[in-house]
């Protein structure tokens, strides 16, 4: 295997998908729009004002929601309230302890100032004016479709916190495959993709507050992937408001 | 007291509609879309409490707020009545840490000023700010407006506002006693110190 070297080309990527005419099968054995059991929970009764837990398959997410607190001093005044969003991962979220890893390509500070525009809103800031909420986000493993569930998590929390919202916030990708669209996708699924849409639905206003569509699609694909995820977004707000009630 | 308020049994989320703009006014907890038909949404966690209208307003619709819900800690608003903690005395005003809003505490202290045009409602040109405060003292305020970027604006302006409990700057650093409404003293020297001191009932 001898190899001159006077030029460099990388290596190709190996694909586990290299036939997109075929049909994709995934590895867990779910339909292409059975999304992952969820299993949540709300309240700590810490210094946290609210805060929640969330378990998507094998993706795991803690958000806890600090505030309404005063501002640091050096920021402007502000007639409505601010707020902070801090998503990070730990050293044991990934397989590979390493931030830079192939076909990997959010970071935590893509995450942080997705997850603020998703929640800028849904949250009534004129309600607390002057004052900052934080919201820190912490995923304890990362196995797909992670800022969905960020998403979903930090509005459960913020509703267990107390502050006023104008809708729960739910949120699904679904990832293109060839030409299936597969909902939740997993690690492996999304490193796959062509395409991934996440979407951040308030399910009784029937209002979108963030869309994120990356890669290859065709508009008549795009139609069909924002169908299957506002269902099933409306599906998990149901899920959703029923662990607020029983938590009370 | 049974016929005055409602108290729904199921817990509200937000986002939930609980009412129609036509027969409920949105309180605390509420809000109204204009959007379609105008319905009211919850925008809290709690139960719906449905107020019937004071009988001398106009409106005769009721007024519908989420309750019950344990929510975050208090923040200060204007025209509560706060309790603060003196920190700094300066010339033309005192830096004070607000603790309690109302009845109930705060999870993390807000800031807040008391100017000397403030301190009391006579003669306010004359005040003398290290006779009205000492740093380490109570005192009940009342909240005059949001202020700066740094501070709430608070007020002692009046009689029940003021000094509520101060230690004594000589040895022995017991609470002292108040004898007038500008004046406090220590029960065991003996000694006495000028405060601007509310009038407890």
């Amino acid at each position: 295997m001898s190899s001159s070297l006077s030029t460099y080309a990388p290596k190709k990527l190996q694909r586990r998908f290299e036939n997109k005419e075929k049909e994709w099968i995934r590895s867990d054995n779910r339909g292409f729009l059975q999304c992952r059991p969820a299993f949540l929970k709300t309240g700590s009764g810490n210094a946290a004002s609210g805060s929640a837990f969330a378990e998507f398959g094998s993706t795991k997410v803690i958000v806890s929601i600090f505030g309404p607190r005063e501002s640091k001093k050096a920021m402007m005044y502000s007639d409505i309230g601010r707020l902070n969003c801090s998503v990070s991962l730990t050293t044991f979220a990934t397989p590979v302890r390493s931030k830079a890893m192939m076909g990997f390509e959010q970071n935590e500070k893509d995450l942080s100032s997705m997850l603020y525009k998703a929640l800028e809103g849904v949250i009534k800031l004129d309600t607390f004016p002057k004052t900052t909420v934080d919201v820190f986000a912490l995923v304890l493993q990362s196995g797909g479709s992670d800022l969905s569930v960020i998403i979903s998590c930090a509005s459960l929390a913020l509703a267990d916190a107390g502050i006023q919202m104008y809708d729960l916030l739910t949120s699904v990708s679904v990832a293109r495959v060839g030409n299936n669209l597969i909902i939740d996708p997993t690690n492996e699924e999304e490193n796959e993709q062509d395409g991934n849409l996440t979407i951040a639905y308030m399910p009784s206003r029937n209002e979108v507050s963030q869309v994120t569509l990356t890669g290859e699609w065709s508009t008549g694909k795009i139609n069909q992937a924002m169908e299957i995820s506002v269902a099933a977004c409306f599906k998990l707000g149901d899920v959703l408001r029923n662990i607020l009630r029983e938590s009370e | 007291m049974a016929g005055d308020e409602e108290r729904d049994d199921t817990i509200t989320t937000p986002g939930e509609v609980v009412g129609h703009f036509s027969s409920l006014i949105p309180g605390r907890g509420t809000y109204l879309c204009h959007k379609n038909h105008r319905d009211i949404y919850a925008s809290l966690t709690g139960h719906c409490k449905i107020t019937p209208p004071s009988p001398t307003s106009t409106d005769k619709r009721s007024t519908i707020e989420i309750v019950g819900h344990k929510s975050h800690g208090a923040i200060p608003e204007t025209g509560s009545i706060v309790i603060a903690r003196v920190t700094k005395v300066m010339s033309k005003m005192a830096s004070a840490d607000i603790m309690c809003v109302g009845a109930k505490s705060v999870k993390e202290k807000f800031s807040g000023t008391i100017r000397q045009q403030d301190v009391r409602a006579t003669e306010i040109d004359k005040v003398d700010m290290y006779a009205s405060f000492h740093p380490g003292d109570i005192v009940r305020a009342l909240v005059l407006s949001l202020g700066d970027s740094r501070a709430y604006f608070l007020s002692t302006a009046k009689n029940e506002l003021g000094v509520v409990s101060a230690q004594s700057t000589s040895g022995s650093g017991d609470t002292m006693v108040p004898i007038s409404w500008t004046e406090m003293q220590c029960p065991t020297t003996g000694q006495v110190e000028q405060r601007k001191v509310a009038k407890v009932v």
